[in-house]
C-alpha cells in the first residue's frame, strides 16, 4: 500500500549560475552596448517598409479606398483582415502579463516584458486599419462621442463604435500597464548607463524611482490592481472585434461561437508571434537562460490548447449551420469548404488545427527549430482564418445576383506588408533603448529571492535533477 | 450700386471659377441673339440659355469654389427657379417618333419621360429615350461646320449651297436615314421636284424594310404590321424581339404587360411561344422557348404553315410540304393553340429574318384571322417603293462609276455601317462634292467635303408619325448647344441655298394639316406634342394575287440547313443600337439584359460550341476573362471574346453591332469589337457558315452579375398559372417567416424598438410585379438620369462596383441547363423598417425617416463600407473613388455633361456610400406641392411617381402610401401573391414582389 512518492521540484525558471547581479547585467548591458551591426541593418529595412506603408497609405487617402480590391459585395477585405490579425496578435501580452500573473504563473516573467511591448506595437498596426479604410478619413474623428454643436452623436448600436472604445481601452491599459511595469527597470537602467542624457531619460521615466521598501509596495499593488483591470480586457477586446461580425447579418458572421472562438485564436495567434520573435531574440542576444527551453515548451502548450479550441470552433460552425438549418448559412460554411475559396480555407485548417497538433510530441515541443516554423505557420493560418471569415462571408452572401469575387490589389498586399515596418520599427527600437526583460520580476522568481534561499549551489542542485546539472552549467 | 454688387454669389461643384459656358452665355445674352427677342419664339431661347447658366451654377451642392452668376433682369412667364417646367416632344427613331415629356429645369432638359397621352409611349420610355438626354450633353457631338478640317462658319456653308446646288440638273446621290417627318418628306419632294437628276435613297441599316417587303409579297402593298399584343392570347415569337430591339417596343410592352397582368386567380395570362436562336429578351420572357438555329425559323416556320393548311385557306402554298420539322413535336402543338385561337393570336418574326419569312407570317396571320384583329397592317404616307438595301447597294455603285456630281448624306454612317463589299467610302471618293450631316464627326464626316454638325431632338423644331402614325411634334428645349442645323433646316438650305428656321419650315407643313384655325391647333398641338385624331390608316388586306405561286417557288428553293455548320447571327446592340448610341455613357454602362455585360460586344455562344471551338464552356465564379475567337466569313476576319450564354442554340453566334469605334467619340472609341466588316450585301445580318478558331488570347469582360443560378433560393417566386389557382398563397407561403403570429402580419418579435411612425405622414412603400417585369433595364437607367449617378467606366464595372441604385438581377433556371427559363428581377433598395444597415452604421448617417424611408446622409457619411456589407439585399453602392468628380469635371468643357445633372439631387463625393431613395426628392416635391394645395401632408394616391416607376413599360412598379388602404400599393400589398424577398430575416422591408407566374401549355410540360 505504501507508496513512495518522489518530489519532482519545477525545473529552474532560469537556467544558468545566475545571481542578481548577473541577471542585471545580462540585460541591462544590452542597451548600454555598441549596437550590433545586425540592428542596422535590420533597422534600415524596416524603415525603408514603414516609408513603403506611408506612401501606399498616402496613394490610398489621395485616390480612395477604390485602389483596394474592394467591391459592391466584399465592403471589407485585406483592411479588416490586417485589423483582426493584428488585434489578435496583440492578445498575447496581456494575457502573458495580466491573467498568467493573476494565475501567479511565474515563467511569465522571462516574456512578458516582450510580449507586452509586441502587444502595443501589434495594436498601433492594427488601429492604422480601422482609421485608413473609411472612405472620408478625414471625418473619422465622428467615430468618437464628441460634444458638437448639432447635437450629432456616434451610432450606440454600432459594433464598430464598440470596436473604437475597446481597441482604444486596450490600447491604453496596455501601454500603462506595460509603463508600470517598466518604472523599477528604468531605474535600474538610470543607474548603470552613464551617458548624461540616457541617464536623465532613463531617469525622467522612472519616476524617481529609489527602489525602496514603501515604493516596491505601492508598486506591487498598482501592478496587481491593473492587472485585474486588464484581465477582462484580454477577453473583451477580441470579444468586440468578433462583434462586428457576429452582430451583423452576414451568414457566415452571424454566429454566437464568434466571442470565445476569436478570444482563442487570438491567444493562439499571439503566443505564436511571441514565440517567433522571443526564439530570434534570445538567440541574437544570447538570453537562453532566461528564455529556456521549458519556456518554449509550456507557450508550445498554449498553442496546442487554443489551436485545438479554434478547430473545435471550426467544427461547431459547421454543426450548428447544420443543426440551425438556416439555408444561407449552411451555404456560407459549405462554400468555405468547397467553394472558390476553399484554397483559403483549407490553408487555414492546414495552418490553425493540423500544424499545432505536432505539439503533442513532447521532442518537437522542446525543439527550438520546430517552435519557431510552427509559430510562423500559425500566424499564417490566422491571417488565412480573417481572410475566410470576412471575405467568403460578403463575396458571396444571400443574393447570387450580387455576388461578387474579391481579389486583393497590389496595393492591398504592400499596405499589409508597409505594417511590419511599422512593427519593426518600434520593436527593433524596443529592443535597443529599453530592458527586453523584467529584471526586477525576474529577479523574484529566482530561488535566490526565497527568503529561506540558504547556499546558491546547494540550493540550485537540489532543484535540479541529476542529469541536467551538467547540461544547465555547460551554457 | 456698382455692378460688381448687383452680381448674385452662388455655391457650386465646378472647380473652375471663371465658367466658359457661362461666359458664353452670358456673351450670348445681349449682343448675339437681342435681335431675336422681338419674335415670341426667341424668347424661350433667351430664357433656356439664361436658365442653362443659372442651373450650371445651382448644379449639386459641395464644397468651397464660388461662381459668379447674373440675376434674370426679366422674370420669364411660368419660370420659378427650382421648379420643373414639362413640355412635349417626341424622339425620332428610325422611321418613327416616340411621344415625351421632358422636364427641363431652368432651360435645361434633364429628364425625359413618356407622354400619357401619346399612344407610342403611354408614359413610358425604353432605355434610349431614357439616355437621350445625355445624348444631348454629349461632348462629342460635332460643334462646327467643317469644310476638309477647317471651321466654316453658317453663311459660308450657306453661301456654298447657293453655288453648288444652283445647276438644277446636276446629278445628285441623297443618302438619308430614315424619317417619319412630314416636313423632311415635303422638303425631300421639293428637292427631288427641284433637281430631277437627283438620287434619294435612305440607308438605314436596320430598317424593318424586310418585313414591310414580305407584306407587299402576301398583300401586295408595302404596309407597315402593327401588333395588338394585348389582343393576343397566343403569341408566336419568331426570333422577333418585339420587346426591346423593334420599332415599336414601348407600346409593345405596355400592350404585353397588359394582357399579362394577373390580379385574382379569376384573371387570364397570355401565352409566349419563342423560337430562336439567341436568348432576346422576348425570348426570356416566353412560356415556352425553343432554341434553334437562326437558319432553321424558316423551315420551322414552313412546317408550322403546312401543318396550319391543313385546317385553314389561303395557306395552299404550304400544304403537303415537308421538311425536318414537319414531326417536330411543337409544330403540332402550336398548330392546335393557333387554330383554337383564330383572330386571336399574331405570329411575328424578326428583322433578322428576310422577306419571304414575312410574307409567310403574314399569310399566316391572314389566314388565322388575325388581320385586322391582333395585327393591323397600315399604310404609310413615307414608304419608297423597292427594296432600300438593294437601291442603296445600287447608288453606291453608281457613286463608284462617278455617276454623280455630288453627294448628300444626312444623318446616316455608311462609311461605318454600308455592307463590307460596297467599299462606300471609296465609292465616297469617286464623287466629287461630298456634303454629310451628323451629330458626330464620324466615320463618314471625316472623309466628306464638308461636314455639318447636327442638332440633337432636344434642340431643334422637327416632326414626324409614331409607329401607328400619330402625327406628332418635335419642339426645342434649348438653343442649339453647339449651334447646329437640323435635318430640315439642312434640306431646306440644299434646297434654297438659304437659312431659314426650323420653326418656320415645321409651320409651314403644319399649315397643311389644320388650314383652319391653325394657330388654335398649333397651340394644343405643342402642349399635347401631337394631333388628336391622325393615325395610319389600316388597310384591310387580302392575299395578293400569286402569292400561292411565289410562296410555292420559294418553298420549292429551301435546302436543309446543315446543323453541323456554324452560322453567325449578326444583331443591334441593345444598348448602342446599330452604333449611334455608342458615345453614351449610361448606356455603354447598362448591361446587357440577359449577358449583362457592360462596355462591350461578345460573341454568344453554347456551351457545345465552346467546346467544339475549344474554349472552356463554363467560367469560374470571379473569372471575368474570355477567350477571344477569330471568325472569318468570306475574305472578312474579326476577333471578338466569346461568352458562354444558355440558352444560345448550338452551332450558331451570335454578335451584335455597334461598337469597336474609331475616332467617333471619347466614350465610345476603342469600346468592344466592330463586326460591320463581316456584314456584306449577301449576308446583311446573318451567314450560315463562317470559319471560327480560337485565338488563344484572353479578354477582360466587365459584366454586373457573375452567378446566375438563385442556388435555390426564394428569392424569385414562380408558379405556373394552374398552380396559383391551386394555391394562391403560393409566394408568401414558400418561405417561413419565424414569430408570424397571424396570415400577412411581420414578426413581431424584434432586438430593437420599432420605429413609430407619425399618423399624420405618409408611409411609403414599393411593390415590383416580377410578372410583368420584362427586365429591360429601363428603370436602371431612369433612376441613373434622376439621380445624377456618375458613369464610371469599363475598369470599375469589371471590379464589380457599378453604381446603379436598380439592379435587374437574371437568373437561369430550369431542368434543362442547355435552354433555361429566364428570371429578372428588378432589385432596388428595399427600405426595411428594421434595416440592418442602419443598426451598424456607427455615425448614423443612414436613419429612417418618419414616412418610412431608409435615408442616407451623405454630409454624415464617414464610408465605413459597414451597412452595404450588412446590406442582405446589396443595394448600396461606395464611392470608391470621385467618380462624380471625374464623370463631372474632366476635359476641357465639363459644364455641358453637367448641365445633364439634375438639380435636386445631391452630388456624392468619393467615399460616401449611396443607394436607392424611393426618389426622395420627388417625394418631397409631392409633399410640398399637396401641402401647399390642400394643407394634408399625405399626398393622394398617383401623385409621387419614382423615376424607375415612370419608366417602366410594363408598369411592374408600383410605388404609394401604405397608410392609404384604398391607394394602388395597398391593393397590391394585400395580393395572395405579395411577398417579401427574404423576409425571414425581419428586416421588414418596404419594397415586395408579387410573385412571377407562368402560363406554359398542358401539352408540352
Amino acid at each position: 500500500m505504501s507508496q513512495k512518492y518522489k518530489y519532482k521540484p519545477e525545473p529552474a525558471l532560469v537556467e544558468g549560475d545566475h545571481d542578481f547581479g548577473s541577471i542585471t547585467k545580462l540585460i541591462s548591458d544590452i542597451p548600454q552596448q555598441a549596437t550590433p551591426k545586425w540592428w542596422y541593418i535590420a533597422f534600415g529595412i524596416s524603415n525603408m517598409v514603414l516609408a513603403l506603408l506611408l506612401g501606399v497609405v498616402t496613394y490610398l487617402i489621395v485616390q480612395g479606398t477604390g485602389v483596394w480590391g474592394l467591391n459592391k459585395a466584399a465592403g471589407w477585405g485585406w483592411a479588416i483582415v490586417n485589423f483582426v490579425w493584428w488585434v489578435g496578435i496583440g492578445h498575447a501580452g496581456t494575457l502573458i502579463s495580466a491573467i498568467l500573473f493573476l494565475f501567479r504563473q511565474g515563467w511569465r516573467t522571462a516574456i512578458n516584458r516582450f510580449a507586452e511591448a509586441m502587444t502595443i506595437f501589434a495594436v498601433m498596426c492594427a488601429g492604422i486599419f480601422p482609421a485608413i479604410h473609411v472612405g472620408r478619413i478625414w471625418v473619422v474623428y465622428w467615430m468618437f462621442p464628441i460634444p458638437n454643436s448639432m447635437q450629432l452623436w456616434p451610432q450606440f448600436f454600432s459594433p464598430l463604435l464598440w470596436d473604437v472604445f475597446a481597441v482604444g481601452t486596450y490600447f491604453t491599459v496596455s501601454l500603462l500597464f506595460w509603463y508600470v511595469g517598466l518604472v523599477p527597470d528604468f531605474a535600474t537602467m538610470r543607474d548603470k548607463v552613464k551617458g548624461k542624457w540616457a541617464k536623465f531619460t532613463y531617469g525622467l521615466f522612472s519616476l524617481g524611482w529609489t527602489g525602496g521598501n514603501r515604493q516596491w509596495q505601492n508598486y506591487e499593488k498598482s501592478y496587481m490592481i491593473l492587472a485585474g483591470l486588464a484581465a477582462p480586457l484580454v477577453l473583451s477586446v477580441h470579444t468586440i472585434v468578433s462583434f462586428d461580425f457576429a452582430v451583423s447579418i452576414i451568414p457566415g458572421w452571424h454566429t454566437t461561437i464568434f466571442p470565445p472562438y476569436f478570444v482563442a485564436g487570438a491567444v493562439f495567434s499571439g503566443f505564436a508571434m511571441v514565440m517567433t520573435l522571443m526564439l530570434i531574440a534570445r538567440k541574437l542576444y544570447g538570453l537562453q537562460d532566461i528564455m529556456t527551453v521549458n519556456h518554449i515548451e509550456k507557450m508550445n502548450i498554449i498553442i496546442l490548447v487554443t489551436g485545438s479550441m479554434v478547430g473545435f470552433a471550426y467544427i461547431m460552425e459547421f454543426f450548428i449551420a447544420w443543426y440551425g438549418g438556416v439555408e444561407y448559412e449552411k451555404f456560407a460554411f459549405i462554400n468555405r469548404a468547397t467553394g472558390p475559396y476553399a484554397w483559403a480555407y483549407w490553408i487555414m485548417t492546414l495552418c490553425n488545427v493540423i500544424s499545432p497538433q505536432f505539439f503533442w510530441v513532447k521532442k518537437f515541443r522542446r525543439s527550438v527549430v520546430m517552435s519557431f516554423i510552427l509559430s510562423i505557420v500559425v500566424n499564417i493560418g490566422m491571417w488565412f482564418e480573417r481572410f475566410v471569415i470576412t471575405v467568403t462571408s460578403l463575396a458571396q452572401d444571400y443574393i447570387p445576383g450580387a455576388w461578387a469575387y474579391y481579389t486583393p490589389t497590389l496595393i492591398d498586399v504592400l499596405t499589409f506588408v508597409g505594417t511590419f515596418g511599422l512593427f519593426f520599427t518600434f520593436f527593433l527600437l524596443f529592443l535597443r533603448f529599453m530592458p527586453m526583460v523584467a529584471m526586477a520580476e525576474i529577479k523574484g522568481v529566482m530561488p535566490q529571492a526565497n527568503p529561506a534561499f540558504y547556499e546558491n549551489d546547494k540550493m540550485a542542485d537540489l532543484a535540479k535533477g541529476p542529469g541536467e546539472q551538467q547540461t544547465g552549467k555547460e551554457r | 450700386m456698382s455692378n460688381e454688387n448687383q452680381r448674385t454669389y452662388w455655391k457650386s461643384l465646378n472647380e473652375l471659377a471663371q465658367n466658359e459656358e457661362f461666359v458664353k452665355a452670358s456673351e450670348r445674352e445681349f449682343p448675339k441673339e437681342a435681335s431675336e427677342l422681338k419674335d415670341g419664339l426667341s424668347r424661350r431661347n433667351f430664357i433656356q440659355i439664361m436658365g442653362a447658366s443659372v442651373a450650371l451654377a445651382g448644379l449639386a451642392s459641395c464644397r468651397k469654389p464660388v461662381q459668379k452668376i447674373l440675376p434674370l433682369r426679366q422674370q420669364p412667364e411660368h419660370m420659378v427657379p427650382g421648379n420643373p417646367l414639362y413640355y412635349a416632344t417626341s424622339m425620332p427613331f428610325k422611321d418613327s417618333v416616340y411621344g415625351l415629356i421632358v422636364e427641363t429645369r431652368e432651360g435645361r432638359p434633364i429628364k425625359i419621360e413618356g407622354n400619357p397621352e401619346h399612344p407610342s409611349t403611354l408614359g413610358s420610355t425604353n432605355v434610349f429615350q431614357q439616355a437621350a438626354t445625355l445624348e444631348l450633353y454629349d461632348r462629342d457631338r460635332s460643334r462646327h461646320i467643317l469644310q476638309g478640317d477647317q471651321q466654316a462658319s453658317r453663311e459660308e456653308f450657306e453661301a456654298f449651297c447657293a453655288e453648288q446646288f444652283a445647276d438644277t440638273d446636276q446629278r445628285i446621290a441623297f443618302i438619308s436615314e430614315d424619317s417619319s417627318s412630314p416636313t423632311y418628306l415635303r422638303l425631300k419632294q421639293a428637292v427631288l421636284d427641284r433637281f430631277p437628276n437627283a438620287e434619294w435613297v435612305n440607308h438605314e441599316p436596320f430598317s424593318d424594310e424586310n418585313r414591310l417587303l414580305g407584306n407587299e409579297k402576301a398583300f401586295g402593298q408595302k404596309l407597315r404590321t402593327y401588333h395588338h399584343f394585348d389582343q393576343a392570347k397566343v403569341i408566336l415569337s419568331l426570333d422577333e424581339d418585339f420587346m426591346q430591339l423593334s420599332d415599336n417596343d414601348v407600346e409593345n410592352v405596355k400592350r404585353f404587360s397588359e394582357a399579362r397582368r394577373v390580379k385574382s386567380t379569376e384573371d387570364d395570362m397570355n401565352r409566349l411561344y419563342s423560337v430562336e436562336s439567341a436568348f432576346t429578351l422576348t425570348g426570356s420572357n416566353a412560356d415556352h422557348r425553343l432554341r434553334v438555329k437562326a437558319a432553321q425559323i424558316p423551315l420551322f416556320l414552313n412546317a408550322l404553315a403546312a401543318r396550319l393548311s391543313e385546317s385553314v385557306d389561303g395557306l395552299e402554298a404550304y400544304r403537303n410540304h415537308t421538311n425536318e420539322f414537319s414531326q417536330h413535336a411543337w409544330i403540332s402543338v402550336l398548330a392546335e393553340e393557333l387554330l383554337n385561337n383564330r383572330g386571336e393570336s399574331i405570329v411575328a418574326a424578326g428583322m433578322d429574318h428576310d422577306s419571304d419569312v414575312h410574307a409567310t407570317v403574314a399569310a399566316i396571320n391572314l389566314a388565322l384571322g388575325n388581320a385586322g384583329t391582333t395585327i393591323a397592317y397600315l399604310e404609310l404616307p413615307h414608304v419608297e417603293a423597292g427594296d432600300q438595301n438593294q437601291r442603296f447597294a445600287e447608288v453606291t455603285r453608281r457613286l463608284g462609276a462617278g455617276e454623280f456630281q455630288s453627294v448628300v448624306i444626312m444623318g446616316t454612317n455608311p462609311v461605318f455601317t454600308a455592307p463590307s463589299d460596297l467599299n462606300f467610302a471609296e465609292a465616297l471618293d469617286a464623287v466629287p462634292v461630298s456634303i454629310n450631316l451628323s451629330n458626330h464627326v464620324g466615320e463618314t464626316a471625316r472623309l466628306c467635303d464638308w461636314h455639318v454638325n447636327k442638332t440633337h431632338f432636344l434642340e431643334a423644331w422637327g416632326d414626324g408619325y409614331s409607329y401607328n402614325g400619330v402625327r406628332s411634334i418635335i419642339q426645342p428645349m434649348i438653343q442649339p448647344l453647339f449651334g447646329a442645323l437640323s435635318e430640315v433646316e439642312f434640306l431646306n438650305m440644299v434646297l434654297n441655298g438659304e437659312y431659314t428656321t426650323g420653326y418656320d419650315l415645321v409651320r409651314e407643313t403644319w399649315q397643311s394639316f389644320a388650314p383652319q384655325d391653325f394657330e388654335d391647333t398649333w397651340a394644343t398641338v405643342l402642349h399635347d406634342g401631337l394631333q388628336e385624331g391622325t393615325s395610319f390608316p389600316a388597310v384591310s388586306v387580302s392575299l395578293a394575287n400569286g402569292f400561292t405561286e411565289e410562296a410555292g417557288q420559294v418553298l420549292g428553293q429551301s435546302t436543309p440547313v446543315d446543323e453541323e455548320a456554324l452560322e453567325l447571327v449578326m444583331k443591334v446592340d441593345s444598348r448602342v443600337y446599330d452604333g449611334r448610341f455608342a458615345n453614351n455613357g449610361w448606356l455603354q454602362e447598362l448591361p446587357d439584359s440577359i449577358t449583362k455585360i457592360t462596355w462591350d460586344n461578345v460573341a454568344q455562344i453554347s456551351a457545345a460550341t465552346a467546346r467544339r471551338i475549344g474554349i472552356p464552356d463554363e467560367r469560374d465564379f470571379g473569372d471575368l476573362d474570355a477567350h477571344k475567337i477569330r471568325i472569318t466569313a468570306g475574305d472578312q476576319t474579326v476577333e471578338i471574346p466569346a461568352w458562354v450564354i444558355p440558352g444560345q442554340a448550338d452551332n450558331s453566334i451570335t454578335v451584335t453591332y455597334g461598337y469597336g469605334r474609331e475616332g467617333f467619340g471619347r466614350v465610345a472609341d476603342g469600346v468592344g469589337t466592330d463586326i460591320y466588316p463581316l456584314r456584306t450585301t449577301e449576308n446583311l445580318l446573318f451567314h450560315s457558315d463562317v470559319q471560327v478558331e480560337r485565338t488563344g488570347e484572353q479578354y477582360a469582360i466587365a459584366s454586373t452579375q457573375d452567378h446566375s443560378s438563385m442556388e435555390g433560393r426564394a428569392l424569385v417566386r414562380e408558379a405556373s398559372i394552374e398552380e396559383y389557382r391551386d394555391h394562391p398563397t403560393f409566394a408568401p407561403d414558400m418561405v417561413y417567416i419565424p414569430g408570424e403570429v397571424d396570415e400577412k402580419s411581420i414578426s413581431r418579435y424584434t432586438l430593437f424598438d420599432p420605429q413609430d411612425y407619425p399618423e399624420n405622414e405618409p408611409q411609403w412603400g414599393m411593390s415590383i410585379d416580377l410578372n410583368t417585369c420584362i427586365g429591360c433595364h429601363a428603370c436602371t437607367i431612369a433612376c441613373q438620369a434622376e439621380n445624377n449617378i456618375p458613369v464610371i467606366g469599363k475598369r470599375e464595372v469589371h471590379r464589380e462596383r457599378e453604381m446603379h441604385w436598380i439592379r435587374v438581377d437574371r437568373y437561369f433556371s430550369g431542368p434543362d441547363e442547355a435552354n433555361p427559363q429566364v428570371l429578372h428581377q428588378p432589385v432596388p433598395c428595399m427600405h426595411c423598417e428594421l434595416a440592418p444597415c442602419e443598426q451598424v452604421c456607427p455615425v448614423a448617417a443612414t436613419t429612417h425617416s418618419d414616412d418610412g424611408l431608409n435615408q442616407m446622409t451623405y454630409n454624415r457619411c464617414i464610408g465605413t463600407r459597414y451597412c452595404a456589407n450588412n446590406c442582405p439585399y446589396k443595394v448600396r453602392r461606395f464611392n470608391f473613388f470621385n467618380y462624380t468628380k471625374e464623370y463631372l469635371t474632366t476635359g476641357e468643357d465639363p459644364e455641358v455633361v453637367q448641365m445633364a445633372m439634375n438639380p435636386d439631387v445631391t452630388i456624392r463625393f468619393r467615399g460616401v456610400m449611396e443607394k436607392c431613395t424611393y426618389c426622395v426628392q420627388r417625394i418631397q416635391r409631392g409633399k410640398i406641392e399637396t401641402k401647399r394645395e390642400t394643407d394634408l401632408k399625405k399626398p393622394a394616391d398617383g401623385t409621387v411617381k419614382t423615376a424607375c416607376q415612370q419608366a417602366c413599360p410594363a408598369n411592374a412598379i408600383d410605388f404609394g402610401d401604405l397608410t392609404d388602404t384604398d391607394s394602388q400599393i395597398s391593393q397590391i400589398k394585400r395580393n395572395e401573391r405579395s411577398y417579401l424577398m427574404l423576409g425571414e430575416l425581419n428586416t421588414r422591408p418596404r419594397t415586395s414582389y408579387v410573385a412571377k407566374l407562368r402560363n406554359p401549355n398542358p401539352d408540352m410540360a
